[in-house]
């Protein structure tokens, strides 16, 4: 799974520590999210599309691994 | 009350126990009663005399109740990637337990017959050993997995 949270976070113009607490999670979540080390929840998906406000598919796809 | 209702009782009820944590202050009363067990251990294996079996007996119990409420205390900020590290955690310390428990008597016992001509009988581990190398081993690799996530 590859993600674009940071190019959304940067749109934001938020660092990862405010978009940690944003939607509840630690920096260092956030942190294993951007590099593609965590994979997260449907449920912090769903926060993270309605933070963006963009369908979830737009910076969560799937890599040739999946 | 049908079997779907008595199902769904049981299945919130499971919940409740598996999520089970305690407070985050907690961290620090188990670390401090652990510390206190393997002080008060060093106290009784050389400042004291007479018959302290039961002594020591009662402090392998404390130390590992320290532990344990250590390993189920929170974080500071728990989230599903901490939740997913510390199951990741106990899976880990539940199978090396098992290969410790099974491998260990046997290193004893060559050991103690490579030092000692003739050595001491097959012995296998007692609960404490092998709980308090289980509680190592899952504090150690949680602590560890947080650090590299």
């Amino acid at each position: 799974m590859e993600n674009t949270i940071k190019v959304e976070r940067a749109i934001l113009n938020i660092t990862q520590d405010e978009l940690a607490k944003k939607i509840g999670v630690s920096r260092q979540t956030i942190n294993s999210i951007e590099a593609n080390r965590y994979v997260p929840s449907t449920v912090l998906a769903l926060k993270l599309s309605e933070l963006f406000n963009k369908p979830v598919n737009d910076f969560f796809k799937l890599s040739a691994e999946d | 009350m049908d079997t779907d209702k008595i199902m769904d009782c049981e299945r919130k009820r499971l919940n409740k126990i598996t999520r089970f944590r305690l407070p985050n202050q907690f961290i620090t009363i188990g670390l401090l009663i652990a510390l206190a067990s393997i002080l008060m251990m060093f106290v009784r294996a050389f400042a004291m005399d007479g018959e302290t079996v039961w002594l020591k007996l009662l402090l392998q119990k404390t130390l590992l109740i320290g532990m344990l409420v250590m390993s189920l205390s929170k974080d500071k900020i728990e989230d599903e990637m901490t939740i997913s590290l510390r199951a990741q955690s106990y899976a880990i310390a539940f199978i090396v337990g098992v290969i410790y428990a099974l491998v260990m008597p046997y290193v004893e016992y060559g050991v103690s017959n490579v030092v000692h001509s003739g050595g001491e009988a097959y012995k296998d581990l007692g609960d404490f050993q092998v709980l308090l190398f289980m509680l190592m081993i899952q504090l150690m690799f949680y602590h560890t997995l947080k650090r590299y996530r």
